[in-house]
């Protein structure tokens, strides 16, 4: 593409031909105040605020707007005469006359230095009719569901007459861009914390995956992605510096054959939200002890700062433990790690705030090595440890204008009394449970789950990370609630296991399993549906049922429920039953 | 009427020679102009009265009547010429068609008191031509339509029609083509005036296909009808005009863009390109030259920024009716962002006489930089309205005196609006024979005769321009001594609020803010802040407006201010309309010149004025709306406007004798 050479207030600078006044400004750092420009759409040019003054060979001058104005060698720009100041600021002063003091207009006549404008026609409009929401949603989206309707003065923003319209794909992006706030969705998402790090927007199709994912990369999610609704948008390709948006990748599938499988799905988190009594939902400074974590974290959304919803700094914090574990109603296990970690929140609390820090606890159960020790300094830092169990948790009554002030209702068992805390911020220490999608996924691996939905092993002290399927085995949390060492060291063990099959080259096969005499298989496929190994299949040519001799563990089930006793074990013959009976009797 | 494709120049040349030699030249032929302005006043009657006339005497064969287009006369419409006689008639009512059939047709006599009679030497005229409002006129695109049915294309052909397009496409090249046109000098007759022959230049320059020949018939200045009378008069020629046009850039399709209200003109137009078509005019190989185009019609929903080209082009396109950026010319990127022809109606009017008579013919006539003629459409406070063309730099007082006949009632000129909504408004006599101090002091006038010298400002587009107005589409509205400058700059501004698009900014806001303005001030409430202020929020709205209607939309505010701004002193300093007009700044009185004829009395709408017949009449000053009806009937000049709340000091003889019916009312009661 052709160069063209431009002088923008003095400053000298190439850019591409054709290209607009605005671009070449901003990558010069100087700033053009505009109100209906946006990036990826065609320049509209309606606010006339970007006014610049445009100067060529032969000493003409004009107004002109740098956001749709094209570039052409030797062409001069200034952005600050006073002729382009006063533009700009009659410009500003007509829109304020007839509209609402609406920030973002407030904000420029600060800028440009209006105190009042000097007319005022009696209207108060908040649309300031720059025209985003309807392009965004005709040239971005695509879905073309609003428009500009009358003319002139009455002029205004709205669907095809006026009804709900049947075109809207609700993805929100008018709402999102409209710089006044005429345009309201609905729906108003407001968990900021929860949900902030996890996606871009409450329901955006660019997220990652889950935390600390592998690859850390962020995917797009078809069923919220416009692009995929209409066909159009595709502002992240432009965006991308590096072009790494690809539409056409899918998820696909590779299939790997592998000797031995290491299963380590780990763990769900558990979901307060149907624990009314804690407020998880409904006040914001009531936090999971997952969400704290990420808080925590110096790459979180907070760099690692300890603050309550409105950022200020909380001045006494509740951590509530036991939420979902030992509970009948929700699990009747102990989650094992809770204990130690709102230790830990404790300590990380008083380490960065100077904030009063209470726990409340059923038993605390400091096990391990070393965990003893950890409880005794949280003591000794000034942690309030409350025996007793949280009943709920509600907002202060008498200050209830006050926004996040909360009180934990307890019974201090200890002394025998009932209590009532006042924090600003309360954490739960949520229980760990089996993943929502354990049963499904042991079924392919022919694996049962325990009643809490924890993966069952082989011999819980002789097996305990082996499964009943040979080559299968286990690791971590996804067995059952455990702290990470323990999770370490199981997937070592398992590790172990599985490189003792790779090492051998070959598996050592039990001699007693199953076959069918084909002459009196009558075809009948009752065995095949309840062999727990799925090792019998119908072969289809000969019409009889095929015992997989790899597979099958030789249990005699299918024996047993063959109609026509065509099926027999091998090393259980009814012969060898009957000698050894015979031997017993002799 | 059907005519059998001509496909070759030589046949259009036969079939010209076999129409001359078929018709009879001393057959008589009854014209009545079938245009708006006379279907309005009953043409169709007359018509169809001449018609039966004809078929009762059974001389269908040897009279011929004819449906004409516009004569431009339209003050005095119907218009009825009888020729080969030239007798033209006036004001023709049905029952006077017979009068015409037995006299003039029949008889071979003159009907006197049909004839035009010039109201200052009170002499008769009998032939179109010695009429001075025509006397003055030069008719080089209207010429045609008097002598024409513009739905037969014999008739057209006849009078030497798409003879310039068989010149222009077998003996010339497209680019001897511009040369020709840019040599004549044409300028765009839209408004803005830009040399037609430069701007198909660069659109023949353009390498991209297809491209686009459109034309704009969007004519939405209130008070001009040129475009219409055009194209329901002689719609061959414009049709004509865009055939070389295309022809010349290269072009294969074309566009007319036509306002909806025009029913008339959309019925014409679709019969003449029906009938060009049939001919061989429009459609592949015309006339066996191997060049192909075809026109179709648009017909536009009547916002009048669809006149704006960009906007016209984006309702072409079947989008909202927006203007956009014209940083890159529509000549080059516009219909589709595909190169883009527009020209006016009549611009295109104009080019095939320049290709038939030369660009030197063309070039002769006019200013130095303005050339040809310019229809314009005379309205207003003047004796004789209608369609005058007139070449360029004639003076308004030729326009004003000579053609339109002076102002009705003896009253005084005092200003004339030209260029539409957009265009500006100038003085051109002052009624008041002080000029107001300021006008000197602010620059804008040197003394008393530069005031009155705008009476003879030859009319063209540069002079228009440096006066403060512009030529726009041919508008002119004349205004007399009873015409406020607030109230007329508070009109425009307010069609303007109504008809902008809402796009900008300084158009939608910053005329809702100037109207509000002017509002204020037309109330009295007004102040000389007010004046800055509409002075400098128009500097803005032209310099930062996104199209030429916003850019020219504080136009009438800058040019009343500048040449009247002693009538807006008189309104924010005084409290008081001179011309009383604004309702809140005017009381209507009766002074003893009343001879009580009665006729104020009748027309009151609120029964406010009483007296006995022949005895001085009284306005009673709590009922009066101001509306001036009583001031328009008032014959004797008695009837006075006055400062607001002064109504009664002038007629305190009148409520004197004026006793309020005190006795009725107790006898009631008793």
């Amino acid at each position: 593409m052709d160069k063209a050479k431009i002088t923008i207030d003095g400053q000298q600078i190439e850019v591409d031909d054709g290209s607009y006044v605005l671009e070449a400004a901003k990558s010069l750092g100087i700033e053009i105040p505009t109100l209906c420009y946006y990036p990826y759409m065609v320049p509209y040019a309606a606010c006339r605020i970007c006014c610049v003054e445009a100067h060529g060979a032969g000493g003409w001058s004009k107004i002109v707007t740098a956001c749709n104005y094209p570039v052409w060698d030797g062409l001069e720009i200034f952005t600050d005469t006073p002729r382009v100041i006063n533009a700009r600021r009659t410009n500003l002063e007509m829109l304020m006359a007839n509209c609402a003091p609406v920030p973002v207009l407030q904000r420029l006549a600060e800028q440009l230095g209006i105190t009042e404008p000097r007319w005022k026609t009696g209207s108060n409009y908040t649309c300031i009719l720059c025209g985003l929401c309807v392009r965004i949603c005709d040239e971005v989206v695509g879905a073309h569901a609003l428009a500009f309707i009358n003319r002139g003065a009455k002029r205004d923003v709205s669907t095809p007459f006026q009804l709900d319209s049947e075109s809207c794909i609700l993805c929100g992006a008018c709402a999102k861009h409209c710089p006044t706030g005429y345009i309201k969705m609905e729906e108003i998402e407001n968990r900021y914390i929860v949900h902030q790090e996890m996606n871009l927007s409450p329901n955006a199709a660019i997220t990652l995956p889950f935390r600390q994912a592998v690859p850390n990369v962020p995917q797009i999610v078809r069923e919220n992605c416009i692009h995929f609704k209409t066909g159009g948008c595709m502002v992240c390709a432009k965006v991308c510096p590096k072009d790494c948006i690809e539409y056409g990748d899918r998820p696909n599938f590779e299939e790997v054959e592998v000797g031995a499988v290491v299963i380590a799905t780990g763990f769900d988190s558990f979901d307060p939200t149907p624990m009314k009594q804690y407020g998880y939902g409904k006040y914001p400074n009531v936090i999971s002890s997952e969400e704290f974590e990420v808080m925590n974290n110096a790459a979180g959304p907070t760099g690692g700062k300890i603050v309550m919803e409105n950022g200020a700094e909380p001045r006494a914090i509740a951590i509530l433990h036991c939420i979902g574990s030992r509970d009948h109603d929700y699990h009747k296990y102990c989650s094992r790690v809770c204990c130690m970690y709102s230790l830990k929140f404790s300590h990380l609390v008083k380490e960065k705030t100077s904030a009063e820090v209470y726990q409340l606890y059923i038993d605390m159960r400091s096990f391990g090595k070393g965990y003893e020790e950890f409880y005794s300094r949280i003591l000794d830092e000034g942690v309030n440890v409350i025996r007793g169990k949280a009943a709920e948790v509600v907002p202060s009554g008498y200050r209830q204008h006050e926004e996040g002030h909360l009180i934990v209702r307890c019974e201090d068992t200890l002394i025998g009394k009932y209590r009532e805390i006042p924090v600003d911020m309360v954490i739960l220490s949520t229980a760990l449970e089996a993943r929502r999608d354990a049963k499904e996924f042991g079924r392919k691996f022919n694996i049962s789950t325990g009643a809490d939905g924890w993966f069952i092993e082989a011999h819980p002290k002789l097996a305990p990370v082996s499964t009943t399927t040979e080559g299968i085995f286990l690791a971590g949390a996804c067995q059952g609630a455990k702290d990470i060492p323990d999770a370490v060291a199981q997937g070592g063990a398992a590790a172990a296991q599985a490189m003792k099959l790779m090492a051998q080259g070959e598996v050592m096969m039990d001699a007693a399993y199953a076959v069918i005499d084909e002459a009196f298989c009558s075809g009948c496929k009752m065995c095949n549906d309840m062999c727990p190994y799925t090792a019998i299949s119908f072969d289809d040519a000969k019409k009889v049922s095929v015992v997989n001799s790899a597979l099958c563990k030789g249990c005699g089930t299918c024996v047993a429920a063959c109609p026509a006793g065509a099926i027999m074990a091998r090393h259980f013959t009814d012969e060898q039953i009957y000698a050894q009976i015979e031997g017993i009797l002799a | 009427m059907s005519t059998n494709k001509l496909n070759s120049p030589a046949e259009l040349v036969a079939l010209k020679e076999r129409l001359e030699k078929n018709r009879n030249a001393n057959k008589t032929v009854v014209t009545v102009c079938a245009g708006t302005g006379c279907m309005a006043c009953g043409c169709d009657a007359v018509l169809k009265t001449f018609r039966e006339e004809c078929a009762n005497d059974r001389l269908e064969n040897e009279v011929e009547i004819k449906a004409t287009g516009c004569h431009g006369f339209c003050e005095r419409g119907p218009l009825v010429v009888v020729h080969p006689l030239g007798v033209f008639y006036q004001r023709v009512k049905p029952a006077d068609a017979k009068l015409i059939w037995e006299q003039t047709v029949k008889g071979g006599h003159l009907v006197n008191k049909l004839l035009y009679r010039d109201p200052q030497s009170n002499q008769i005229v009998k032939n179109e031509k010695d009429i001075p409002f025509y006397k003055k006129q030069m008719r080089i695109i209207f010429g045609k339509n008097g002598f024409m049915d513009p739905t037969a294309i014999n008739d057209y052909i006849l009078l030497g029609g798409y003879q310039a397009l068989a010149m222009a496409l077998t003996k010339m090249t497209p680019e001897q083509i511009i040369d020709e046109v840019k040599k004549s000098g044409l300028r765009g007759r839209g408004g803005g005036g830009f040399p037609t022959g430069k701007k198909w230049a660069t659109c023949r320059a353009v390498k991209v296909e297809p491209k686009y020949t459109i034309c704009n018939a969007d004519e939405g200045d209130p008070g001009a009808f040129m475009d219409r009378s055009l194209l329901e008069g002689n719609p061959h020629q414009v049709i004509e005009g865009m055939l070389i046009g295309a022809y010349a850039i290269g072009s294969h399709e074309g566009f007319v863009y036509v306002r909806n209200e025009y029913p008339l003109a959309v019925k014409n137009l679709t019969i003449a390109i029906k009938a060009a078509r049939d001919c061989g005019f429009l459609g592949e190989n015309i006339l066996g030259t191997g060049f192909s185009f075809d026109i179709e019609i648009s017909r536009g929903g009547g916002a009048f920024v669809c006149g704006e080209s960009t906007a016209l082009m984006a309702s072409l396109e079947g989008k909202v009716g927006e203007p956009r950026a014209k940083y890159i010319h529509t000549v080059e990127s516009g219909l589709w962002d595909k190169p883009s022809n527009l020209n006016n109606v009549e611009t295109w009017a104009n080019v095939p006489p320049i290709i038939e008579r030369g660009a030197e013919w063309f070039a002769s006539i006019g200013t130095d930089n303005s050339k040809g003629t310019k229809v314009f459409a005379l309205t207003g406070k003047v004796n004789n309205t209608g369609l005058v063309e007139v070449p360029m730099g004639i003076t308004l007082r030729e326009i004003l005196y000579d053609i339109g006949g002076g102002v009705p009632r003896g009253k005084k000129f005092k200003a004339v609006q030209t260029g539409g909504p957009s265009g500006g408004t100038l003085i051109v006599e002052t009624a008041e024979p002080k000029i107001h101090a300021s006008m000197v002091a602010y620059g804008d006038l040197r003394d008393e005769d530069e005031a009155i010298s705008l009476l003879d400002l030859p009319v063209d587009f540069d002079e228009l321009t440096r006066a403060g107005s512009m030529m726009g589409s041919g508008g002119m509205i004349v205004m007399d001594e009873d015409s406020c400058m607030v109230d007329i700059a508070r009109y425009f501004i307010h069609f303007l609020t109504e008809e902008s698009c809402g796009k900008c900014v300084p158009c939608r806001e910053g005329l809702v803010v100037m109207l509000n303005i002017l509002q204020k001030i037309s109330e009295g409430k007004g102040t000389i802040e007010d004046i800055e202020y509409l002075e400098e929020l128009s500097q803005v709205i032209i310099d930062t407006s996104l199209c030429q209607l916003g850019g020219s939309a504080p136009n009438p505010v800058r040019s009343t201010i500048r040449y009247f701004r002693q009538e807006f002193l008189a309104h924010v300093i005084d409290k008081r309309c001179p011309a009383g007009v604004c309702k809140d700044l005017v009381s209507h009185a009766i002074d003893n010149t009343c001879n009580g004829c009665h006729a104020c009395l009748k027309s009151c709408p609120t029964n406010a004025i009483v007296g006995e017949p022949k005895r001085l009449h009284y306005i009673i000053q709590d009922k009066c709306i101001q509306c001036g009806a009583c001031y328009q009937i008032c014959r004797y000049n008695s009837i006075k406007r006055i400062k607001h709340g002064e109504g009664d000091k002038l007629q305190e003889r009148a409520r004197e004798l004026w006793q309020p019916p005190l006795k009725k009312v107790t006898a009631e009661v008793a």
